[in-house]
């Protein structure tokens, strides 16, 4: 039974009704985005392993020689492990292609980018409060926090920038477009772009994985859910909306049902004011 | 295992090209540029005591090649038997080796956008046959041979003859080109054609001087970061969410 009133703030939960909370799912990932990430997450392990063991030359090599032999080893010769590298990446590149195709009405607009990914003041003291917290430094609560919070905004930040700049230096490189000059500078920019996503993907991985706080974050990665509680706890603006939503489809429920038992009575009436709420009805994002 | 070199007699050497156009034909090497080249040092010297000379540039396939540092895939490498060799499978054509070789031996192939150069001909030499250009020199002033054989010509050449290596004080790599013939030859083809210092391309420079540092601290920064995040929770115990 949901609150007909939905709180501004956080409120101390009860057991019972945190209890609750804890059982009820909501949705947080669609089955496209969780496909997606593990596509993604699957070629960034293969790309960074395979590109470790590609780079070789005292000047820029940065894996330890038994690495490179092991590499080496098992792709038979490094010419292999290379046209492994490219396989993957264009296989990469034309599914993201495809995902930017058609998913961009839904997730690359300016309302979405703003929401997901735009940090506001919430976002900047969560920033500081959460880094004392890691630290054992501080207790403060922590500032109410959107669908993704302020890590997972400046992550997605970096990769937003990082993702296209890998994508176009690579192609650079594996079609040797442009010329020498610019085929050396893609080299060293590869390099650079993949090793900042890299200082912010050992964040993620961490936080996903092995921080306790954040497992349901991590679960809602396969399930696609979050339970309540965890959404109230972390994500309470966006919870605050999923709230408002599911009032708004209750409310044109109620309305409906109603019309449905007035239509018998006054057929005219009815048919007058369903326009409106049937709109709303279709119309389930915000 | 032969260790390969070649000797160029510059007083047999009569500057007709016939081994660049063999070169071109045998590897498809586009116009401008070649993998072998005859250069003319000039004229020196005063009337009637005039002095010129030919010389024959190409990869000297070096015993401490700077071309092979420089390759950032390890596309250039050193075969065992001397033999600097281009493995185009790795090759992304950035042009670091263009810039490391003294000799201005690589060219960037536009058609394929990976570097070529002289390898001593390896796909005919595994078959028993010489160097193209040294099959077709009318003067046989080019001499290719092991110099691991001590009754090869090149080995006599080498190291018996006085036959000399393109260095200078400043660019001493050993290349295993020789060049046979009288002094003043070797003089004049040096005075005009010494070998450059090599070159580091400016990316390199600066992701060795600069962007390396930024990448190594960033991620190693984060690294840390969690890391003391991980004995932070490590020391606090697990407490789970649901509590």
């Amino acid at each position: 039974m949901v609150s007909p009133v939905i709180e501004t703030v956080p409120i101390p939960l009860t057991a019972e009704q945190a209890e609750a909370m804890a059982q009820r799912q909501i949705k947080k990932h669609h089955v496209a985005i969780v496909l997606l990430h593990w596509f993604n997450a699957t070629s960034w392990l293969l790309e960074l392993a395979t590109g470790a063991g590609l780079i070789v030359a005292p000047a820029y090599r940065f894996a330890p020689v038994w690495y490179l032999q092991m590499m080496e080893g098992m792709f038979g010769s490094r010419a292999n492990m290379l046209r492994f590298h490219l396989a993957v990446g264009l296989t990469w590149i034309t599914v993201f292609l495809v995902y930017a195709i058609f998913g961009f009405r839904n997730y690359l607009h300016t309302e979405v980018l703003q929401h997901e990914v735009a940090l506001d003041h919430d976002d900047l003291s969560w920033l500081r409060v959460r880094t004392l917290h890691l630290l054992g430094r501080s207790d403060e609560l922590l500032p109410p926090q959107g669908a993704y919070n302020a890590g997972q905004k400046l992550f997605a930040l970096l990769v937003y920038v990082s993702i296209p700049v890998i994508m176009l230096t690579g192609l650079i490189m594996a079609f040797h477009w442009f010329g020498t000059a610019i085929v050396a500078w893609a080299m060293v920019i590869h390099f650079l772009a993949v090793g900042m996503v890299v200082s912010g993907l050992m964040i993620h991985v961490y936080m996903g994985a092995v921080f306790p706080e954040e497992k349901p974050a991590f679960y809602s990665m396969i399930t696609g859910m979050v339970d309540e509680l965890y959404a109230y706890r972390y994500h309470f603006k966006w919870w605050r909306e999923v709230k408002a939503q599911e009032l708004l489809w209750k409310k044109q429920l109620t309305e409906d049902e109603e019309r449905q038992h007035g239509s018998a009575e006054n057929a005219d009436s009815g048919a007058a004011e369903s326009a409106p709420g049937s709109r709303a009805l279709q119309k389930p994002e915000e | 295992m032969p260790r390969y070199a070649m000797v160029i007699d510059q007083e047999r050497c009569v500057g007709c090209q016939s081994c660049t156009v063999a070169c071109k034909s045998e590897w498809d090497v586009p116009n401008g540029f070649g993998r072998t080249r005859v250069r003319q040092t000039g004229t020196v010297g005063q009337f009637p005591k005039l002095s010129t000379s030919f010389y024959v540039s190409q990869c000297n396939h070096c015993d401490r090649p700077t071309c092979v540092p420089a390759c950032p895939t390890g596309a250039t490498y050193p075969d065992q038997n001397g033999v600097v060799r281009v493995n185009r499978a790795l090759c992304i054509g950035c042009g670091s080796c263009v810039a490391a070789c003294p000799y201005g031996a690589r060219y960037i192939n536009a058609s394929l956008g990976k570097v070529d150069k002289c390898d001593f001909c390896a796909s005919r030499l595994e078959k028993g046959l010489e160097p193209a250009c040294v099959t077709t020199c009318p003067a046989r002033a080019k001499i290719f041979g092991d110099l691991e054989n001590p009754s090869s010509d090149v080995f006599r050449f080498a190291y018996r003859d006085g036959a000399r290596r393109m260095e200078t004080a400043n660019v001493a790599i050993g290349p295993n080109v020789y060049y046979a013939g009288k002094p003043e030859h070797a003089e004049l083809a040096l005075a005009s054609f010494a070998p450059a210092p090599p070159r580091t391309i400016a990316p390199a420079r600066i992701w060795s001087s600069l962007l390396n540092k930024v990448v190594y601290l960033a991620v190693g920064a984060t690294f840390l970061g969690q890391a003391v995040a991980f004995f932070h929770q490590l020391s606090k115990g697990e407490k789970q969410f649901e509590e």
